[in-house]
């Protein structure tokens, strides 16, 4: 039989409503540290938005990169659990190794505007089967005669990034 | 840019913005801002969204999120890079204060590795959560009491058309910014230029300060720090960067 092995992405958006103190630290410091190098592309004060700075100044597109180093600390606080995705038993499941940061908006002069996400893409696992709304699905190892499954539902900003099919 | 223009035009930043931006900006969205794929505005909270219908999540609480300092925030840059150890100190002087060091001032610094590339994002920006090599080269710390820094990293190496620098980004201790250089390295016999040799790739068609386009205008030499040392002791970096504050 054919196993079909995917790979989630959650996109989690962290914004001005932001109400978690896990959000609320990646907001703040996300924030201050774009507005101290967002500087370096805007020496002569001419834009406010990290839009205007994307589409006049040449290399700006690496304060992704750049503010990305204020917040990196804040996942390895997750210990590579993926947060708010939850199986049906009300469980935090999905593991992930790899990520990406972005900036999504920000404003110089307007905090409330300031919004960024963190893409995390989750470890391989087996699609068995699709449960009315829900997938089930286990850890892409080995198997034996009984395998430890996980039921969760799609929901927004959650995606399946990849699909490999294996004999 | 000229530092003389540069520091001007903070000035003139400083005091004039506010008006331009009141001026041109609105808060409506320009059509640039409409390209970056955003306005999520319907989930607010993805993941816990009512509209999504999934249990609520039911653990133990945690983990207690606590304040980290970005990733910047360290003396040693060299993150496993290799090359010749090199520890760099820069000192912090104010102008507005008879050029004495100045405390508390927050200094970034970011090089190039032997190879002549700088950490960055790649083409897909996927990050692995080996996040200790990301942000290899690249490091902040703030001044003491007598305005001065050390980093510990690798001798930098080159890339075609530009010489041997290192970038530095100075800013107050709220984070305004006061001065972005770059620093310089002597050349010519015995010099740790000479001694490195470019690392494995020579120093063939390498860009010297006089050609360089940012430091050919440095006649003066004040961008040009002091090196010590040699290939098997490590070498030493000292520069004074002066700047308004």
């Amino acid at each position: 039989m054919e196993n079909r092995v995917i790979t989630l992405c959650y996109r989690k958006v962290i914004d001005a409503n932001a109400t978690k103190a896990w959000d609320k630290l990646v907001f703040e410091d996300s924030y201050r540290e774009f507005k101290m190098q967002a500087q370096l592309y805007n020496q002569d004060n001419k834009y406010r938005s990290f839009a205007e700075l994307l589409q006049h100044v040449p290399g700006a597109e690496q304060l992704h990169f750049l503010v990305s180093a204020a917040v990196t600390g804040y996942l390895q606080t997750l210990n590579e659990v993926v947060p708010d995705i939850i199986n049906n038993l009300g469980k935090h499941f999905l593991r992930f190794n790899k990520y990406q940061f972005e900036i999504i908006n920000s404003d110089l002069q307007n905090k409330s505007r300031h919004q960024v996400a963190f893409n995390f893409y989750s470890e391989p696992l087996v699609w068995h089967e699709t449960i009315g709304n829900y997938l089930l699905v286990s850890e892409n190892k080995a198997a034996s005669s009984e395998m430890l499954t996980d039921l969760f539902q799609l929901q927004p900003y959650l995606s399946i990034y990849s699909l490999t099919t294996e004999a | 840019m000229e530092r003389k223009s540069f520091l001007k035009s903070l000035l003139v930043g400083a005091f004039s913005t506010p008006v331009l931006i009141t001026a041109c900006n609105t808060e409506e969205v320009s059509p640039a801002e409409g390209s970056t794929d955003s306005d999520s505005g319907t989930v607010s909270n993805p993941g816990t969204s009512s509209s999504s219908c999934t249990v609520a999540p039911t653990e133990t609480e945690g983990p207690f999120p606590t304040k980290v300092p970005a990733s910047y925030v360290r003396s040693d840059i060299t993150d496993g890079r290799t090359g010749y150890k090199m520890t760099a100190n820069i000192t912090i002087g104010n102008t507005n204060n008879n050029c004495a060091g100045l405390a508390d001032a927050i200094v970034d610094i970011w090089h190039c590795d032997a190879a002549g590339n700088y950490s960055e994002y790649g083409g897909s920006g996927m990050q692995s959560t080996n996040y200790q090599s990301v942000h290899f080269l690249r490091g902040r710390q703030t001044t003491d009491a007598n305005g001065l820094v050390t980093f510990t990293s690798i001798f930098p190496g080159w890339y075609s058309g530009r010489a041997t620098h290192i970038h530095v980004h100075i800013y107050n201790a709220s984070g305004k910014s006061l001065k972005v250089t770059q620093i310089a390295f002597p050349e010519g016999d015995g010099t740790a230029i000479a001694a490195v040799n470019g690392y494995e790739k020579g120093l063939s068609g390498y860009t010297y300060n006089s050609r360089d386009n940012v430091f050919s205008d440095d006649t003066a030499g004040v961008q040009i720090a002091q090196v010590t040392g040699d290939t098997t002791n490590g070498f030493e970096l000292s520069i004074k960067l002066n700047v308004a504050a």
